[in-house]
């Protein structure tokens, strides 16, 4: 009969393998539940939410890049634009410019041309006019000489040498 | 006197057993100088080759256990005396 | 050399002793349970100290099941901690004087039913029945015999070396310190009675059979019960 105080076998088998069953069993289950769950559900869930927090930021990094492309396709397009307005305006303004000087030399030469013909005409209307003022002057001049003593022939005479020689000298001066 | 022959000869008998010892022993030694040789070679895997050296080294020594075992229970549980 | 003593017996079924492996093994068992419990208190999203070394544990095993055993069978993790640290600890409290619980032959070899016990299990639960029966005849009915003998020849060798290995120290412990007890008895027994020789050169034995036994022996006996769980399955 065995007693408090004795000593086992060094090697047997006996009640102690049930109690050894029994113990692993337990610490089994409770390291499984106050350790080992709570842990893993602890590093599942940050390893989880890093996943999460990688894949959104790699979401916003790809509408990042999305955005950036859209903007600097749109910059490009409004560059374009621009240059081509401007281009276009400037065609336009030097078009205009082209008209404008054109048709200021247009003017110009009208203008040129007219004031020559004018100036012609002038000339005409004032030797017209000088030659009947000078005539009629002559006539008055040559009635005045008439008076003192002179015939019809000699007066003639002395009228057109006169007209000659104003219309020679004079008119030129 | 019966007692005192099966004594001895248990104690002998675990003696022999541990004879057994010196196939574990030739046979570890060769599995550690492997390792070291592969850790010569591959310094880079020593954690892996020295691992799976220390788990193919406890195999290997299965048998030197049996005769210790063999030996402890003659030795100190010695089932013959019973048997007298 | 003795076994573990008898600490009381209760008195049913003819008398079960209650021995020092038992109450060893509920120290162990407590020891483990209070600093798991610590090391899981208070679990936040951001480890601390204490969190980071209960992850690093629990990554480990989880990574080492998953490296022999298979992704799918994690499982078995929970598990194969439980017995690595309860070994590791039941080994180690002979540091502290105390006689080590995988000492004694029906702690391993408790741990070698629930091992053969998984193995049959596991492996019917996987394979179905009839599979796993077919595996006795592979390659051919003459291999029957060996086949059925493999299958208790493993845990058995399990159980063996584990104890045998803690079985050797405790044995050569005791001898050396009953060695060194008659050796300070025949040098220094004219100066003192108290076995001096004592002091420190058991230490250096302990350093092997204490710690790096203790801390490789559990290693393969895991290591090797999920080989076999997991060969049992596929």
């Amino acid at each position: 009969m065995l007693q408090a105080g004795d000593y086992m076998q060094f090697v047997s088998i006996d009640w102690t393998l049930v109690f050894q069953l029994c113990n692993t069993l337990i610490l089994f289950l409770l390291l499984k539940k106050f350790f080992f769950k709570p842990v893993k559900a602890m590093i599942d869930s940050r390893a989880k939410e890093v996943s999460d927090t990688f894949a959104k930021a790699d979401a916003a990094k790809a509408e990042a890049a999305q955005l950036k492309a859209k903007y600097e396709e749109s910059l490009r397009s409004a560059r374009e634009e621009a240059g081509q307005i401007v281009k276009s305006a400037r065609t336009r303004a030097q078009k205009s410019a082209d008209e404008i000087v054109s048709e200021a030399q247009a003017k110009a030469s009208d203008l040129q041309l007219r004031a020559q013909e004018e100036i012609v005409q002038e000339k005409k209307r004032a030797m017209g006019e000088l030659q009947s003022e000078i005539g009629s002057m002559a006539v008055m001049i040559a009635s005045k000489i008439v008076e003192k003593d002179m015939n019809e022939a000699d007066h003639e005479k002395l009228i057109q040498e006169f007209i000659r020689e104003l219309g020679d000298e004079s008119w030129k001066a | 006197m019966e007692k005192a022959i099966v004594l001895a000869a248990s104690a002998i008998g675990a003696g022999i057993a541990m004879i057994a010892g010196f196939g574990p022993g030739v046979g570890e030694g060769y599995a550690v100088g492997k390792a070291c040789e592969a850790i010569g070679r591959q310094p880079e895997a020593q954690g892996d080759i020295t691992r799976t050296m220390l788990v193919g080294c406890a195999i290997a020594e299965s048998t030197g256990i049996y005769s210790l075992v063999i030996a402890l229970i003659l030795l100190f549980v010695n089932p013959f005396v019973g048997q007298l | 050399m003795n076994g573990p003593q008898i600490l009381f017996v209760i008195p049913i079924l003819g008398g079960i002793p209650v021995t020092e492996t038992v109450r060893n093994s509920w120290i162990a068992m407590a020891v483990i349970f209070l600093v798991a419990l610590w090391l899981a208190s208070g679990l936040k999203k951001v480890p601390g100290r204490k969190q980071a070394v209960a992850e690093l544990a629990v990554n480990t095993i989880y990574n080492l099941v998953g490296n022999t055993m298979g992704k799918d069978k994690l499982y078995f993790a929970p598990y194969m901690g439980t017995l690595f640290v309860f070994s590791l600890c039941s080994s180690l409290l002979s540091l502290f004087g105390f006689r080590p619980p995988t000492g004694d032959l029906n702690t391993t070899m408790c741990w070698a039913l629930i091992t053969f016990g998984m193995i049959q299990v596991f492996g019917v639960k996987s394979k179905g029945l009839y599979a796993k029966l077919h595996t006795l005849i592979e390659p051919m009915p003459l291999m029957f015999p060996l086949n059925f003998i493999g299958e208790f020849s493993n845990p058995v060798s399990m159980m063996f070396r584990h104890f045998g290995n803690i079985a050797a120290g405790i044995a050569i412990t005791s001898l050396l310190y009953s060695g060194l007890a008659a050796a300070s008895n025949i040098l220094l027994g004219w100066f003192t009675s108290i076995p001096i020789l004592q002091l420190g050169i058991p230490a250096i034995l302990s350093v092997y059979f204490d710690l790096f036994t203790s801390c490789l022996q559990p290693y393969i006996f895991i290591m090797l019960t999920m080989v076999y769980v997991s060969n049992s399955m596929e």
